[in-house]
């Protein structure tokens, strides 16, 4: 019980660093993975396609596709040289006057597109810097041979899945490229120029801004209508990343677009999964960033079918959004939960479904995203409450809040505070105490969970725990509320508080065990 | 539109300070939110084809580097160690702030604040020269210095220049512990057994002749009328001792190993302890006594019962402040 060395404040920080390396082999090995991985690390994160293979369907076109070769295994610096001299090879070409200058300048896009398509690691910072850049803006004018734009835009498609600088040097190129989306072009050379605009638009806000400004909203949405698939589906993600904001005015526009609703239900429909994928995370961030268009999504048949997506499939890729869209929308908007989803109607049955089966999956974030739209749709009429409260997800909510990761556990916990508390106010201007919630769910055991909320070091999440254990303290019938806290450690834990450096949290936690567990307590 | 916070909202009045009670509302997030920050990263992943390429290793990276991107450290005041990651939170304040009085068993966020307990509750020199006008009570802020000549004095120096909350008390009035609140639940069960209290009384006298006490200390089990009350506290009056109650933390363990003994061998030894720690408390010049009058069993106590009479106490000026509806 000896209390602790004076070594003041600073060496705790050393003290605390050093004791979380617990095996220095492993932690060798982290260090590793931290510094090797970077590059490659970041690559994975951006909102980027590298174009790999030829977007012709398999065998369509040998001409110039090895398909044996599919690594070009060579060391940086060789891979970098015999980019440069690959350039000088276009430039020499785009200069030669002869009569095979399209030919020799197609094949010479031909060499610099492999190298930039089958290397591991593109030498993109190689091939602006041997003057890539203006070539291929020349090689994009009008009226070049469809295989010379094809490459062309490859090329650029290429360059621009790479870093912040790499991307914004194509800015020449910018203009050519939505012109080339235009329904004249042939069906390869628009969804290939698609492509290339989709990793640009990925990059950043300002990216997308001028690529908004010179219009390139409207030629991708109506590629986005193709018959080809591989077209829409590149158009649909390509305009995803332009509207994705987090300026709105993109999102804005989208939806003041004639019957693109009608598109967006459309192809949710379709078979191809990963077209519905891309589609709905259009309706994402349509949804995310334009209340116009929520309220018109909320009225329109997209949610009937997002929830038969929600229900149906089992792909992660396509649930990520499709769940997404539909908490976006019943966050934003009070008319999904009470004219849509209104209990008693079978989407509404489904939509709980579809929330219980995410539940139940080994994917966290369909777990977390799940129990976000739950808690939201638990903030709606007090038949929602009592409909999730009668459901199989009580013991998945309880279970989650004590045993998943943190975040997940504080979702968890809004959704069962959410089922607790009624949507009027009694005269004393609290809300209303579901009793009939609250005791089962207690005898249940989401005490503990709750409270060990409060030990968290997050401040949400220490502040829901808190008053989740107000409300049972309050409300639990017969005064059993702080007795049932304290033997899960409440006190404990609420104490921990009268130290912590967030005044909001001393005041709420020092008020709560003055009031509960004053003198008087346990007389 | 609902408004992006949580779902916790505007302050609502009921205890003193606005409590935020719990109110059911929809939470919204915008698109940039770190909410949504696993969502994106998988979408990429699975897009790029690479999911099931990524070792395990590379997984846990970037899930911590988009997770564990928001600074995190520790809540504690005074404290900021740096945390790698939410879990790493209860092993951190286990390590570094559980710093416990040997003779009391409160625990406290850190050394510093230990040792000013100690001195302030348990070192008759401290007293000592408190009567003799020297400024003792050192502000609680690191950093500061200043020293003030009461607990009182103190206090009003924490909330004018630290800006503390008017409710902060150091010496919080303590709680028992939740062996004896289920004693005493049972005992009001069974509806104030008058032979009971009897025995414990018994007990005091006994022990009473053995050391120094005030003879005005009563046990806590007795049910107080309101004369009896008032009467109390003009003995309180009467007592040289600080005005103090104190912070208390349970230890869990410490609790849990409660448990484990007999009962009826716990309340016996439960009522010397709270004798001698109530001791303790009341007389300062004998400070050093209780440390020297072991009954061995110190460290199965998470908690040191305070007696009515000095909880009383803290009560008057507590309900001077505050009044029940």
């Amino acid at each position: 019980m000896a209390s602790e060395d004076t070594a003041p404040s600073h060496s705790h920080h050393r003290d605390s660093i050093k004791s979380s390396v617990g095996n220095t082999a492993a932690n060798r090995r982290r260090q590793q993975a931290i510094s090797i991985g970077k590059e490659r690390r970041e690559a994975l994160i951006r909102a980027k396609r590298l174009c790999r293979d030829s977007i012709f369907d398999d065998g369509d076109n040998e001409k110039g596709l090895d398909e044996g070769e599919m690594v070009i295994d060579e060391e940086q610096s060789v891979l970098n040289a015999r980019t440069a001299q690959t350039v000088q090879e276009l430039k020499s070409s785009l200069s030669y006057q002869g009569k095979d200058a399209t030919q020799k300048t197609i094949e010479a896009l031909c060499a610099l597109r492999k190298l930039l398509s089958k290397s591991e690691v593109p030498p993109i910072e190689a091939a602006i810097q041997g003057g890539a850049v203006p070539l291929l803006v020349q090689c994009l004018s009008f009226g070049s041979a469809d295989e010379q734009l094809l490459e062309a835009a490859w090329c650029v498609t290429n360059i621009a899945a790479g870093g912040p600088e790499e991307t914004k040097s194509l800015l020449s190129a910018l203009p050519l490229l939505i012109a080339h989306l235009g329904e004249r072009s042939s069906g390869h050379v628009a969804e290939q120029c698609a492509w290339a605009l989709g990793n640009v638009s990925g990059e950043d806000m300002e990216l997308r801004s001028i690529l908004f400004a010179q219009g390139a909203l409207l030629p991708l949405t109506r590629l986005m209508l193709s018959n080809r698939e591989s077209t829409a589906r590149t158009a649909a993600w390509a305009l995803s990343n332009l509207i994705k904001g987090p300026d709105p005015k993109a999102a804005n526009e989208l939806i003041r677009i004639e019957a693109i609703t009608d598109t967006i239900v459309k192809h949710l429909k379709t078979a191809d999964e990963e077209l519905v994928t891309e589609v709905a995370w259009v309706v994402v961030y349509l949804s995310a960033l334009s209340d116009k268009a929520i309220s018109i999504l909320v009225r329109s048949d997209v949610v009937p079918v997002l929830v038969n997506r929600l229900v149906g499939s089992e792909s992660l890729q396509l649930l990520i959004p499709v769940l997404r869209s539909l908490g976006n929308l019943v966050a934003a908007d009070a008319y999904i939960t009470h004219s849509v989803l209104i209990v008693g109607n079978d989407i509404t049955d489904q939509v709980l479904y579809g929330l219980i089966k995410c539940l139940k999956s080994e994917h966290r974030v369909l777990k977390k995203e799940a129990l976000w739209v739950l808690s939201n749709i638990a903030a709606g009429t007090l038949e929602h409450k009592t409909l999730i409260f009668s459901s199989e997800a009580v013991p998945l909510l309880i279970d989650l809040l004590s045993a998943a990761p943190f975040e997940i556990r504080k979702e968890a916990a809004y959704t069962l505070g959410n089922i607790c508390v009624g949507p009027t106010k009694g005269s004393d201007n609290k809300s209303d105490i579901i009793v009939t919630h609250l005791v089962p769910l207690v005898k249940g055991g989401c005490l503990p969970g709750f409270v060990n909320l409060v030990r968290s070091a997050d401040l949400e999440s220490a502040r829901v725990g808190l008053i989740f254990l107000e409300l049972v303290m309050r409300g639990y019938p017969n005064g059993e509320g702080p007795k049932l806290v304290e033997m899960e450690d409440g006190i404990d834990a609420m104490e921990r508080f009268q130290f912590h450096e967030n005044q909001e949290m001393r005041n709420v936690a020092n008020a709560l065990v003055d009031k509960y567990f004053g003198a008087d307590y346990g007389v | 539109m609902d408004s992006m916070d949580s779902s916790v909202a505007s302050p609502d009045l009921g205890l003193e300070l606005g409590f935020p009670f719990w109110v059911a509302s929809r939470r919204r997030f915008k698109p940039d939110d770190p909410f949504f920050a696993s969502g994106n990263l998988e979408r990429e992943l699975l897009a790029k084809h690479v999911a099931l390429d990524l070792t395990e290793d590379e997984r846990f990276q970037l899930q911590r580097m988009e997770i564990a991107d928001a600074n995190l450290f520790c809540p504690i005041a005074g404290c900021g160690a740096r945390l790698e990651y939410l879990e790493e939170f209860e092993d951190h304040y286990n390590t570094r702030h559980m710093a416990s009085c040997s003779v009391c068993f409160r625990v406290y966020p850190t050394s510093r604040l230990l040792s000013i307990h100690i001195s302030e509750v348990h070192d008759s020199f401290f007293q000592a020269k408190v009567a003799r006008g020297f400024p003792m009570y050192e502000c609680l802020v690191e950093g500061c210095g200043a020293k003030l000549k009461s607990y009182k004095s103190r206090q009003r120096h924490l909330i004018d220049k630290h800006r503390f909350p008017s409710n902060f008390e150091f010496y919080k009035k303590a709680h028992p512990s939740k062996h004896q609140r289920q004693k005493l639940q049972r005992k009001a069960y069974k509806g104030g057994d008058a032979k009971d209290q009897e025995s414990f009384m018994d007990l005091d006298a006994k022990k009473e002749s053995k050391q120094t006490r005030p003879k005005h200390y009563r046990p806590k089990q007795e049910v107080k009328s309101g004369t009896e009350r008032e009467s109390e506290m003009e003995v309180e009056t009467k007592l040289h001792h600080p005005q103090t109650t104190e912070t208390k933390v349970v230890t869990n363990s410490e609790a849990k190993n409660e448990k484990a003994k007999a009962e009826t061998e716990m309340e016996v030894e439960e009522r010397i302890e709270d004798i001698v720690s109530g001791i303790s408390k009341l007389s300062t010049v004998d400070a050093s006594s209780p440390s020297s009058v072991s009954f061995g069993h110190r460290h199965s106590r998470g908690f040191a019962f305070v007696p009515r009479s000095v909880r009383n106490q803290n009560q008057i000026s507590k309900r001077e402040q505050t009044r029940k509806p």
